[in-house]
């Protein structure tokens, strides 16, 4: 076998062995960080005052709050109670389902971004920007179509407000980084908190609906919004909007694995110094990418305003930093976008059924969306533990998949 | 090898166009000032007039100094943490945890200094996290400071809802100021000697980290590890050993400058970015502006900080731009500082794993 033949199968092989891994770290760090959620469950337990008969024991110490019920409501009561009968589609599943759609185009903003070796963290700037130029946008058209003619047409034109908008802002700091040479994890941060000033003087100013104490745009019409599909409308959940974020899964993966754009993306992203070599135009793939990134992070604020909101109002939830968790968890894999972006639905869906059965607060999901980025950051601390576990039984079986793939040395 | 001297070419071609785009910013800075002054002496009664009223006025020098304090801090400790080859990008993370501590612990114990050793001690072991999972671990440096901000700023909110009930504390005891006597009543400069314990820990921090880096050799060993891990390496000094030992002396100057920015309030704020509201970013910007030297990210913190001060008087003097607006321009200059120094020259190696041959 010629030294190219054997590189080549080595290749594969750990082409094979890091997909595995690459799963098998992310469960491996999901699990670690519930296990150290209920840790801090425990100490907040501690810390906090109940009455004996509320208590629960462990080891024979009393804690006010009970990880196991924590996490009996984290999830089965995220997916509305499965085997306690009764359950019903307009339940809790929506809200997590819901959560779901909006963390499907945050979490694919970043992936995108990342897949281009770009940080970034302005997903949550980019949606609120998307957010209100689609309410503005839809209040201003909404006057010249009604009924489901209206929402035909109203809702496609909300998302693409929201994408264009969404899309410029993102291209600020691509701008920024590839002719100023300016980081784009600061210029990002920063544009969130301009983002954030920037809409909360125009909701509270000029655009203010004059009968809310709440600084909120008008409301829009029931008829552009998303209708409710199979789930109860009360929830705020539309079949219609998930289904758009499986069809922008499945886009986001095309283009990254089949087109000419996506291979400079992807190539940029792992060896920028190659990739310019090889005739890519780095300056433009990353304007291009932090755009298109921006415009799935407008897109989102777009559904968040015509699915759940049907309004704009301040104080938009940290959706496009709970994308980054959900991208790392999928290896910013878009299909693995997919699946993480469900799991952490679960998680953020759970905590307010947790909130309501204990008095454990909701900011937990947020301790957890830290952790699970951390463990899965780690991923030699999973193949020591690997190694300790195989070596102790057999041999290891392919060493060379067990190593970093060239990441150690330069 | 070819291709590291061609990096190296280009590094010394930009010197010039970093000092110089330095050079504009200061000047463009000094300018302003000097209009403002002029200006505002000439034609006391326009905008320019309450411009240098705001400038000249003596709390507006204690309030830069003050907010000063948090991100100068944190600059500092970001300068240890990066010159030696980590990238912390999670200060904001360790000013948040410390933030929180401070005011729990002296809440608990009723002393202000125990609640800021409290503070430190947090942010400290936050930092120690964070050096073992970046160091020992090899995780990418970028992604766990991430993780290191996201954990805090989940986990202060969720401990003030759980030990006070809400996402703000009560208020506790502040230190209060220290007055230099005589010095004190100096106009305008009178207020670096009549300010919280806090600014003279700055200026103190600030002359003692420039010392360590200049004068000593635990200085020159962090230099070399971010610079030049292999040389150190050879030379018998534990790079692994450093790097722990700059990451942890980050952890505690940004936990000063945590525990300092509630205790001198009093409170722990925990809504949305909390109260540390982006200060650990600004920090990364000061010290790159600043070029990695503890005075001059010192020196430009101030600017940021002397902008954050203006704005507070000009709202209260209400020239007529909105409130929501004028809260954004630190934000928005500190993009364009970035935009205008561009890509400073990082350490050598920051960024990447230090393997030593031995297992």
């Amino acid at each position: 076998m010629s030294v190219r033949d054997r590189a080549r199968d080595v290749l594969e092989r750990l082409a094979i062995a890091s997909a595995t891994e690459r799963i098998l770290i992310s469960t491996a760090a999901l699990v670690l960080s519930i296990l150290v959620g209920a840790v801090l469950v425990l100490v907040a337990g501690r810390m906090t005052a109940c009455t004996a008969n509320e208590a629960v024991y462990y080891f024979g110490t009393g804690f006010c709050y009970d990880p196991v019920l924590v996490f009996d409501r984290l999830f089965l009561g995220a997916l509305g109670d499965p085997f306690s009968g009764g359950w019903s589609p307009g339940g809790q599943f929506s809200i997590t389902l819901r959560e779901t759609t909006l963390l499907l185009f945050t979490g694919l903003s970043v992936a995108l971004a990342f897949r281009a070796g770009i940080f970034n963290i302005g997903t949550q700037g980019q949606m609120v920007v998307g957010a209100l130029a689609t309410a503005l946008g839809v209040l201003w058209v909404s006057p010249l179509v009604s009924g489901v003619v209206g929402t035909v047409l109203l809702i496609p034109f909300g998302i693409l407000v929201g994408a264009v908008f969404g899309g410029l802002y993102g291209a600020i700091p691509g701008l920024l980084k590839a002719y100023a040479d300016a980081n784009e994890v600061i210029t990002t941060i920063m544009l969130n908190f301009i983002a954030t000033g920037v809409t909360l003087y125009l909701v509270s100013g000029v655009f203010k609906d004059p009968n809310s104490p709440a600084n909120q745009t008008v409301p829009l019409p029931e008829y552009a919004q998303f209708p409710a599909v199979l789930f109860g409308g009360r929830q705020d959940f539309s079949l219609i909007a998930l289904a758009f974020g499986l069809v922008a899964i499945g886009g986001l993966y095309y283009l990254l694995e089949h087109t000419a754009f996506g291979y400079d993306v992807r190539t940029s992203g792992i060896q920028p110094d190659a990739a310019e070599y090889g005739g890519v135009d780095a300056a433009k793939t990353i304007v291009s990418s932090l755009t298109l990134s921006g415009a799935l992070g407008g897109i989102a604020g777009a559904m968040y305003v015509m699915m759940v909101l049907g309004t704009f109002q301040t104080g938009v939830p940290d959706y496009g930093f709970d994308g980054i968790t959900v991208s790392i968890l999928a290896g910013n894999n878009p299909i693995g976008v997919g699946v993480a972006a469900l799991l952490f639905g679960v998680l953020k869906s759970g905590t307010t059924v947790v909130q309501f059965a204990t008095d454990v607060p909701p900011q937990l999901v947020g301790v957890l969306r830290g952790l699970i980025i951390l463990f899965v950051a780690m991923p030699e601390f999973f193949r020591l533990i690997g190694k300790r576990v195989t070596d102790a039984g057999e041999k290891a079986v392919a060493t060379d998949g067990g190593r970093p793939g060239g990441e150690s040395d330069e | 090898m070819s291709e590291a001297t061609a990096g190296s070419a280009d590094a010394d071609e930009s010197v010039l166009e970093r000092y110089s785009s330095r050079v504009l910013v200061a000047g463009v800075t000094l300018a302003a000032l000097a209009l403002f002054l002029v200006g505002g002496w000439l034609f006391p009664d326009t905008i320019l007039g309450t411009f240098a009223d705001v400038l000249t006025s003596r709390n507006t020098l204690s309030a830069a100094l003050r907010l000063s304090v948090p991100i100068a801090f944190a600059a500092l400790g970001g300068i240890f943490s990066e010159k030696s080859g980590v990238i912390n990008i999670g200060l904001e993370g360790l000013l948040i945890i410390s933030a929180f501590t401070a005011i729990y612990v002296t809440y608990l114990t009723g002393n202000v200094w125990i609640g800021f050793g409290g503070g430190v001690v947090a942010s400290v072991l936050l930092a120690l996290l964070f050096a073992v999972v970046t160091i020992e671990f090899r995780a990418d440096q970028i992604i766990a400071g991430l993780a290191v901000w996201l954990i805090a700023l989940g986990l202060a909110p969720f401990a003030s809802q759980v030990i006070f009930g809400g996402p703000n504390t009560p208020t506790v005891a502040t230190p209060g100021a220290i007055s230099v006597p005589v010095l004190a009543d100096i106009p305008f400069f009178g207020a670096l000697f009549s300010a919280s314990p806090s600014v003279y820990l700055l200026f103190l921090a600030v002359g003692l980290s420039w010392y360590v880096f200049e004068r000593t050799t635990f200085g020159r060993w962090v230099r070399a590890s971010g610079e030049n891990p292999k040389a150190l390496d050879t030379a018998g000094v534990s790079v692994t050993r450093v790097r722990y030992a700059a990451v942890l002396i980050s952890g505690v100057l940004s936990g000063m400058g945590g525990a300092a920015l509630s205790l001198d309030l009093g409170q722990f704020t925990g809504n949305g970015p909390t109260m540390v509201n982006g200060k650990g970013f600004i920090a990364i910007v000061a010290y790159l502006f600043g070029n990695y030297n503890p005075v001059g990210a010192f020196l430009s913190t101030l600017l940021f900080a002397g902008l954050d001060a203006m704005q507070t008087y000009l709202q209260l003097q209400g020239i007529g731009v909105p409130r929501q607006l004028i809260r954004i321009t630190p934000f928005v200059v500190v993009i364009v500082v970035l935009a205008l120094v561009g890509r400073t020259r990082i350490p050598e190696a920051a960024g990447d794993h230090y393997e030593s041959g031995e297992e």
